[in-house]
This record gives structure tokens, sequence and C-alpha cells, in this order.
């Protein structure tokens, strides 16, 4: 039976095991089951492409990533957060960085690093406009970025969020609005991010998107891979995420030798007793199902990777210490990397992975904190992007990042607070890159003192999103072989909003 | 040794002695559930060790033979009056002296801490204190992996002692000391903040004012007694507080900052330094407190001319303290770690009560909650009575139970004596070749895992059972528990220091190596102290096997420690499939 009849033909048969899936999940687990195989998916794909979800644990202060300079927007920019202990307000594009300064501070980072969007952004209701177009930075700390930007390859996102349906700060006010639950709750808005539903979801568009596309890999259980951890993100109906170390898949040792302890039929029994099935409790077969897969998984995976070469990540310059040191981004995608670039040994052909950092919690110490986690994305994308180059594979990978919420446009003093609109990038060859899509909102906070009033914003200077998260993962689902239908299913609010597609790749 | 005189009485079909042989090693088919055993009736090794599996970082001979003598009411009585068997900060305080001294370019780093850890974890006579502790950090979580807070080991080493000391004390006690330490001031950020500035728009920090509420108290959403949630009228949850109620509750978290005998504006943002404010509780400081009204959880404090840092934080506290949420939501907390992942609602409502009213009216006395949750009987009913009670074992909790079961010692520790340094031991953390786990470490303030973290597409998903251990659980992590454990049960685990030459904490396996030259009693030990007479017969027949082909020299020519180490084998590989296997891994 050739490759190509056997992956047709498990293709249909596990778009089918979707139609009898049970009530477990939240909403984005119903629809997918219910609307059966046939009309489900189109034939599977022939080409290989990988989605990439680069996770910021703990809420990116977006604010301080991407920024409009526009004179009214950095005036209220730097009023609101040129103040406190610890100023985090960086300084004008063109500043030199101050080598006198302490790493970290905006002194020492020097000015924001300009970008040209391709299409004028249109003014928001509360800028008052100047200059011909509205002009735009990146963090000090983002160069590599700034450059895939003006080549194409980086698109930006503007103030996207977790949303039900189109939110206007009048309703917000009013309290009126069909909001997500437990906005501001880290672990609630990790979970509402990846799986449209608060912490207890246990099923994730990326898992859904394996699982629409599951039958065109002949090893489904490569299809949903993790470098961090379990993540609902990646957690389908039928769809198992796989979890890989930085080097590859772990073996283990015991079953592995001629012995063990000096026993000749010690490796064998090990093997039998770790992976015994059923047991007294679900605890017990649960378990040892993970140590099967453990098992079946490192073996099939460590030949596919054997062959593959990857330049390894340098390390980056931490810019507070001013010390190089390894970058945790940059390690994990060079095994994405591997594992890309091993796509026909192991018969894949869609996958998504899923790598994060952490640390994005700036409540205090920003300046100590940010800068070092924006020269690590900085890095790492551009290490990943230049790596898919060499294997001629950066049209078929598109990397995206996600964050649990921005951060107040305000400053504590010391750092900020939770917030929820924020900007997003996405990365790769087949992205419309070098513009800013959705329209980028006015920043600043509302003042009894001075009058300002922000239509885009409620509290301290939160930015209410424009764009859904839906939306942003419906223009990624599209890329990557979702159908309309099955994308309507996934996202059922997708409906509440102008587009499902909102044009960056 | 029963064992064979046993089996011959099988084999003659004296029924009699089976269920005598039967109860001896554990299955506890013949056992009344309903309430703990009374008057001459006290538990049995197998009983006993179950109990202390779930009571303590795990079973010893000698722990297993007091609670055979004085019951689980008594062993537990005099665990709670038993003081803290070791100050962590005295420790970190000693080696910081001989690490300076030695070079004054060095100090102590976490690993220090982790010494003083396992150290109490390996050898400390007050082991329901300890594992009470291990569970309210990771319920009042602080961690290491913080910037901040691991710049100061000697004031997170404080921050476990004051779980430690708070272990049977008062909820409310211990909810204002983990408020006012400083290394919480750090992680959660409460630490320098400041009031609001109408002008500039500057507010208060949030943050403790959040999680002290979602993750400390009283949880995200309004509690029945038993624990579940309760619904409105349109069948969705009710929100305990909304942003409103945590910006309130910021402005009274104001104006607290760094120790210092005379507080000034200087000490507050960090200067003058006094040399005790890594773990001396925060001073107030006025001028940077809140004085506008504060309104959260239906407690208003009204504006007052005068900054009142104690009497605000009082009131707030007291406001959390009393909510209805605060008994089932520690309720559940501390049964998830101890005994069971998926309490009945009547369990959690009885353990509730406890903490509502210990008996003597008093509300939050976590000693008589720790003691409900113990001797409540479904967590004393036999093994088997429910299907799936029970809960994976953490892995820090499983390299203690090795350490414990065999008498694990520090090297470093006999060389250096009882004052000095010992059980040098680094991070658990990394999945791919350690635990995945390790004390005081958690990636985030929401702990190792989630209350409610059911594994997706499993069983346990599938009949609505939640299994928080399992979120760490993965194709990596079970393979590096396995090497870890392999190496820790051949070699020992920790740092080799000269004059060692092997990992600092090893065992000798004493009592089990004398019952190597017989498998079966080996084996039966081995199930005794790490899975109270659990072992399934297939398992125990597959180990008897695996051991028995390890050949004991003998014969002219063969020296004492070549039977030594054939024996050693024996119990090594013993003892690792007993751990590697998913019956040990699942406490139930």
């Amino acid at each position: 039976m050739s490759a190509n009849r056997a992956s047709r033909r498990e293709f249909l048969r596990l778009t089918s095991a979707l139609s009898f899936a049970g009530s477990i999940g939240g909403p984005l687990g119903l629809n997918l089951a219910a609307i059966g195989s046939a009309a489900a998916q189109s034939a599977p794909p022939t080409d290989y492409r990988a989605l990439v979800c680069v996770f910021l644990f703990g809420g990116n202060d977006t604010a301080n990533m991407v920024l409009p300079t526009d004179a009214d927007s950095w005036a209220r920019y730097q009023s609101a957060r040129n103040q406190g202990a610890s100023p985090i307000a960086l300084m004008a594009p063109g500043t030199p960085p101050d080598a006198t300064a302490p790493g970290g501070t905006p002194a020492a980072l020097g000015g924001v690093l300009p970008i040209v969007p391709k299409t004028s952004q249109p003014w928001p209701a509360g800028t008052v406009p100047s200059g011909t177009a509205r002009t735009f930075a990146l963090h000090p700390q983002l160069p590599s970025l700034q450059s895939l930007f003006a080549s194409g390859q980086l698109a930006i996102l503007a103030n996207v969020g977790t949303l039900i349906a189109p939110t206007t700060k009048a309703q917000y006010t009013a309290k009126q609005a069909t909001l997500p639950r437990s906005l501001f709750s880290h672990n609630d808005q990790q979970s509402e991010w990846q799986a449209g539903a608060a912490e207890g979801a246990r099923i994730g568009w990326g898992g859904q998107f394996a699982d629409a596309l599951l039958g065109a890999n002949s090893n489904p259980i490569f299809t949903a891979i993790s470098t961090s951890g379990n993540a609902v993100m990646l957690a389908g109906q039928n769809t198992l995420q796989y979890q890989v170390a930085a080097n590859g898949a772990i073996g283990i040792n015991g079953i592995a030798g001629t012995s063990l302890f000096g026993a000749a039929t010690g490796p064998a029994t090990l093997n039998a007793v770790i992976t015994a099935p059923g047991g007294a409790s679900l605890f017990q077969s649960d378990y040892s199902a993970v140590v099967n897969r453990s098992i079946s998984a490192a073996a099939t995976l460590n030949q596919a990777l054997a062959p593959i070469t990857i330049t390894a990540p340098t390390q980056y310059t931490n810019p507070v210490s001013g010390a190089l040191a390894n970058n945790p981004l940059a390690i994990q995608l060079q095994t994405v990397s591997r594992i890309i670039a091993a796509n026909q040994a192991l018969g894949a052909r869609r996958q998504v992975f899923f790598v994060s950092i952490g640390g994005f919690d700036t409540h205090a110490s920003q300046n100590a904190v940010q800068p070092i986690l924006m020269a690590q994305i900085d890095h790492g994308l551009n290490y990943f992007y230049s790596t898919l180059t060499s294997l001629s594979l950066q049209n078929s990978v598109t990397a995206f990042t996600m964050s649990e919420f921005a951060r107040t446009f305000t400053t504590n003093g010391l750092g900020t607070d939770h917030a929820w609109g924020s900007h997003h990038m996405i990365l790769g060859g087949a992205v419309k890159g070098g513009d800013i899509y959705n329209q980028f909102p006015t920043v600043g906070v509302d003042l009894a003192s001075t009058g300002f009033n922000n239509p885009d914003a409620i509290g301290s200077g939160d930015l209410i999103p424009t764009v859904a998260v839906d939306q942003y993962a419906a223009t990624l689902g599209s890329w990557f072989g979702a159908s309309p239908t099955v994308l309507s299913a996934i996202f059922p609010n997708l409906v509440n909003f102008s587009t499902s597609n909102l044009g960056f790749v | 040794m029963h064992m064979r005189a046993v089996r011959s009485a099988i084999v003659a079909g004296f029924v009699a002695t089976v269920s005598l042989w039967v109860s001896g090693c554990g299955d506890q088919a013949s056992n009344t559930p309903s309430s703990p055993p009374t008057g001459t009736s006290k538990p049995t090794a197998a009983e006993s060790a179950r109990f202390l599996t779930q009571s303590s970082f795990g079973p010893t001979d000698t722990s297993i033979a007091s609670v055979m003598t004085v019951d689980y009411q008594g062993w537990i009585a005099n665990q709670l009056v038993a003081s803290p068997s070791a100050v962590h900060r005295t420790y970190i305080d000693l080696r910081e002296q001989q690490i300076n001294g030695a070079d004054a370019t060095k100090h102590v780093t976490q690993d220090q801490f982790f010494e003083s850890f396992w150290r109490q974890a390996a050898s400390g006579p007050d082991e329901l204190r300890q594992r009470v502790a291990l569970a309210l950090s990771q319920i009042f979580v602080i961690s290491l992996q913080d910037a901040n807070v691991g710049k100061y080991i000697r004031g997170l080493a404080d921050y476990y002692d004051t779980l430690t000391a708070g272990a049977f004390g008062n909820y409310r006690t211990l909810l204002e000391k983990v408020t006012l330490h400083p290394q919480m001031g750090l992680y959660l950020t409460s630490l320098a903040n400041q009031k609001e500035n109408a002008a500039t728009g500057l507010l208060p920090d949030e943050n403790y004012a959040r999680e002290v509420m979602q993750l400390f108290s009283i949880g995200l959403y309004q509690l029945n007694s038993d624990g579940s949630v309760q619904t409105d009228a349109g069948g969705n949850p009710i929100p305990t507080y909304t942003h409103d109620d945590i910006a309130g509750l910021a402005k009274v978290l104001t104006g607290m900052s760094w120790y210092a005998t005379t507080p000034n504006a200087t000490t507050f943002f960090g200067g003058a330094a006094d040399p005790n404010r890594d773990w001396m509780p925060m001073s107030f400081y006025p001028q940077y407190h809140s004085i506008s009204a504060k309104t959260f959880l239906g407690t208003t404090i009204p504006a007052a001319a005068v900054p009142d840092i104690a009497g605000d934080l009082k009131i707030a506290l007291d406001t959390i303290f009393n909510h209805p949420n605060v008994g089932p939501f520690i309720a559940t907390r501390l049964i998830q770690q101890l005994t069971t992942s998926n309490p009945s609602p009547a369990y959690v409502q009885r353990v509730a009560a406890a903490f509502n009213n210990n008996g003597a009216g008093v509300r939050g006395d976590l000693g008589a909650t720790v003691k409900a949750v113990l001797l409540d009987p479904e967590a004393r009913a036999a093994v088997g009575a429910s299907a799936n009670f029970g809960k994976l074992r953490e892995p820090v909790l499983r390299l203690a139970n090795w350490m414990r079961a065999f008498g694990a010692s520090s090297q470093a520790q006999t060389v250096n004596g009882p004052g000095g340094a010992g059980f040098l031991i680094y991070n658990t953390d990394d999945p791919g070749t350690r635990l995945g786990q390790t004390a005081m470490r958690s990636p985030t303030v929401f702990n190792f895992w989630r209350p409610g973290y059911a594994p997706p597409s499993t069983g346990l998903a599938s009949a609505g059972l939640v299994a928080p251990e399992f979120q760490i659980v993965n194709e990596v992590e079970v393979a590096g528990y396995l090497n870890f454990m392999q190496g820790v049960i051949g070699r020992g685990v920790g740092y080799v220091v000269a004059p060692a030459t092997t990992p600092d904490i090893v065992s000798s396996y004493a009592n089990e190596t004398t019952l190597a030259p017989n498998p079966p009693d080996l084996v039966a030990r081995i199930n005794t102290v790490l899975m109270y007479g659990q072992m399934s017969n297939g398992l125990q027949q597959q180990i008897n096997a695996a051991t028995s082909t390890i050949a004991i020299p003998s014969g002219s020519g063969v020296t004492a420690a070549q039977v030594q180490a054939a024996l050693a084998r024996r119990v090594q590989l013993a003892v690792f499939l007993t751990m590697a296997s998913p019956e040990y891994l699942v406490q139930r």
C-alpha cells in the first residue's frame, strides 16, 4: 500500500472519528465533532506546513514593544510612563544608547527603532494627526525584527485580545458587554487565548487544527509538539500533544541495555512493568499510557532526527548585564527546526508547535526584565527564520506570538499591571509582512486633570481589543489548511466579527 | 519470614491463616471503613504505612511502629505539639559563615536551601509538620525561580520556616505573616507599593491583591460548603470579586516595604539596607499609604485624614478570612495535597466544617483541619473502597519516600557532623534528567499544577476526574524520572564532593540487603515501606523473577565484597522496579 493511499484512508478514518466525540472541553470542542467528516475537511494536503506558537507567559507589555511615535501619542506615552521610582518610558527614535546609564534603563537602551508599515495607518479618534502618516517603532532590543519587518517577512497585528463580540468602551463601562470570563487573570486568559475558555478547558485550537489535518501525517503522534510542557493549546479531541526536550526525545535507559543492575532480564522486566496497561485505578492506566507513548515515539523521532544537522544558536547578549547567555527561546526553536527538517522522514505534512518563554509579568522591575525578554525574542526569532531559510522551508512555516494580555499603560512606579488588548507578531516566508494589520489604537490613560478620554481604552489605559483572538487564530488556521467550515466550528464566535481572515498570511 | 509459613498454610488450605496473611500484608478487605479503629484494634503495619504515605514524606520502620502503637489520633496528637525540628534560616546563616568565611567573594546559593530542605525531609521527626509545610508552599506560593526572591536565600528559608511554624496554627495568623513577609512582598510585588496619584494617573500595583484572593483564600467563584461552585439562575458560576475589588484591596496594600529600624524614604526604596531586611516582616511607611476610601468584598474603609496601615490591613485580612469560601477552598487544597485528587463533596464539607469551627469555636485552626483531612472516613477507608480514590505521587515526594524508606544519609554530614553542611544536592527541575519539580521552585505563583487539571484524552478526563499532578506528566518527564531514579537508587543522589567518590546522599540498604538472599522477603519489605502492602501479585512475581536472576556468587575465591555487591544489585533492581511501576506511582 503506497504511503499516499494509506494516509488518505487514515485521514478519512480519523476525520470520521470526530463525529462521536463526547462533551469534554469548552466551546471549541463540541461543534467540530457535530459536523462529521465529509463536510468537515477538504482533501488531505500534499505540501508541508507548520504553525509555531511562541507563547509569552505573564502578559507582555506590548506598549513598550510596538509604539506609535506620532507627536500626540508620544507625549501621552511619556507623561504616563516617564514617572515613578523606575521610569519605563523608552527614548525617542534616534536617541543613542547611553553607556553610562544602568543596564536595562531606557537611557541605556537608546531610542525605539522606527518601522514604516506599507499601508498607511488611519488616524484613530482621540489621536491628533501630525506629519504625513502615523509613525511607529519597535522596542530598542528588536533590531532583527525591525529588519524582518522592512524586508516583508514580519507582520504586526495590532490590538488583538480575547473577545466574545466587538465591544465598545461605552458597553464595557456600562457593564453591558458580554466578556470572556476572568479578564486580567493569568491562568484564565492563558486558557482563553489557547482554548477559547477559562482555565479548565480541555481542548485548544492548535489541537483542533491538528485534529482536522491529523490524517495528513503518517505518524499522528508528531502532529502537535511542545518543547515547554503541557499546553491546552495543543490538546485536541483526537490529537495528543507530544513533549520533546531540547535535545530530542528522551530514551529510557533501563530498557535499552542488555542488563539492568546485572540482571539480563532486567530491561525486559522494566519495560513490562512501566508499560503495564490497566491497573486498579485510572491514574495507573493513564500514566502507563504516557510511558508507552514516550517509548514508541522516542525510537521513531530519534531515528528521524539522527541525520539532521542544524546549526546551534549563538548566545545572545543580555542587555542588562552585558553578558552573553544561552537563549531559552532559541534553544527550543532549534529543536523545532530539527523536527521540521525531518518532516519527510516522519511522514509529517501538518504540524503545530508550541514553544514559550516566561517572565513577562513585570509588575515591578520592568526595566530589569523586559529588555532581556525582548532580546530573547529578537535573537530567537531571527535565528529561527535564518535556520528555516537555510532549509529552504521558510515559506512552509509561520511563527506567531501570543500572550495572555498586555499591560497597563500607566506605571505603578516600578512596572505595570494586567491589561487586555495587545500587539503580536507573525513571522514567515508566507507572511505578507512589513505591515500593521488592524487599526492601531489611540494610546493613553483617561486623566481628569487634562480631560483626556481615550475612546479605545478603559481603566489604566488598558486597550479594548478590536480584533479577537478567534480572528487571529482563524487566519492562521486558514493558511494551515483548515476549511472555513472547520474554522467556524472551532470558533463559534467568529460570526460575531466582520472578518474571519485578517489577511496577514 | 511469615510469608514462607503462610505459603505452606495456604497449600494446606487453612482459610483463617490466609485471611491473617492477607490482613497482615495490607489487604483491608475485612476492615470496616466507617470510622478509625478504636479500643484494642490498632492499625496494622500496612494501614500505618498507608497513613504515613498521606501524612509524611514517607513511612519508616520507626514511624510505622509508632502509628501501630499509638494509633492515628495518637500519632497526629504527638505531631501537632512537636515544634519544628530545625530552622532553615539558622542553617543558611551557618552555611553563609562557612562559605563566605572560606572565600569572601562567595555567598550561599539556592543549593544551601536544598541542603536544609532535604536534610529535614530525610530525617526530621516533625514529619506531619513538614508534609503540611510543603503543601502550604504549594498554596502560598513564592519561588526561587523569581529573579528577586532568588537573591535572598536566607529570606526564602525564613519564609519556609514561617509556613512550617504556622502549619498547625491559625490560618488568619499565617495569612498575615505571609502578607508581611518581604519575600512574598518581592514575589508578588507588594513591597514598596505606592498609593495612587490622581494627577499623574499612577495606580497601586494590583498583583498581591489579586492573587491573595484568587490563590490563597477565596478563589474565583462562590463556593458551597462542600466545595462545589455556586451558579446563578443561568447556570453560570458567580465570581467572588471584580476588578473593582482588586483595585480597592490594592490601595490597602500600599506603604509596606523593607524592614528598617527607622523607616524613611531611603529605606522604602531599598537604600540603607538593614542586614535582616530579607526576612524581618515589612515595615510600615504611612507616607506612601493610600488614605482614600477603599472598597472591596463588600467592605468599605472610609477615607481617612491619617494613614493607618495596621488598621486597614486588619480590616482587609479579616474580611478575606471571614469569607465563607475560605473553608471549602482550603479544605479542597489540603485534601488534594495529602490524600486524594477527587474528594467527595461530603469529604470537603466535613473538612471545611473543621476549618470553620475546630470544635472549640475557633475558625481557621489548621491543625484541626489537617487532622480532619487525615482521619476522615474517606481517607481511612480501605484501599479500593473507591476505585479512583488517591492521586499521583508528586516527584519530590517520590525522592523523599526513597530517602526515608531506606534510611538515606549524607556522606558530607557524616564527615562534617550534625552542625555542618550536608545533603549536598542541586535543584531537581529538569524533567528530562531529574524530577521536573523542586520544592520552592514553582514556575509561577500558580504552582506546579492547577487544582482542576485533567489530562486531555484520558480515562480520568472521560470519567470527569481531575489529576493535578498529571500536569507535569508527559513523554519527557516520565522518561526523565526513570533515568534519574535509576541513578539515585543505584548510586545515590546529589553532588559528588571529595573525599566521597559517589553522590552525597546514599543508602546502605542495610535492612534490605539481609533479605536479598530470598527475593520474596526482599519484595515483601519493599512492598511494606513503599507501597503499604498494595503491590499486586503480578508485580511481585515480576520483581521476584528478575531479582532472582542476579546470581549470588559462592565457592572458593569469592570474596565477601563480591557477595555484598550481588546482594546490593538485587536490592537496587527490586527497589527500582517498584519505584518505576505505575502501581507505586499512584498513591491510593
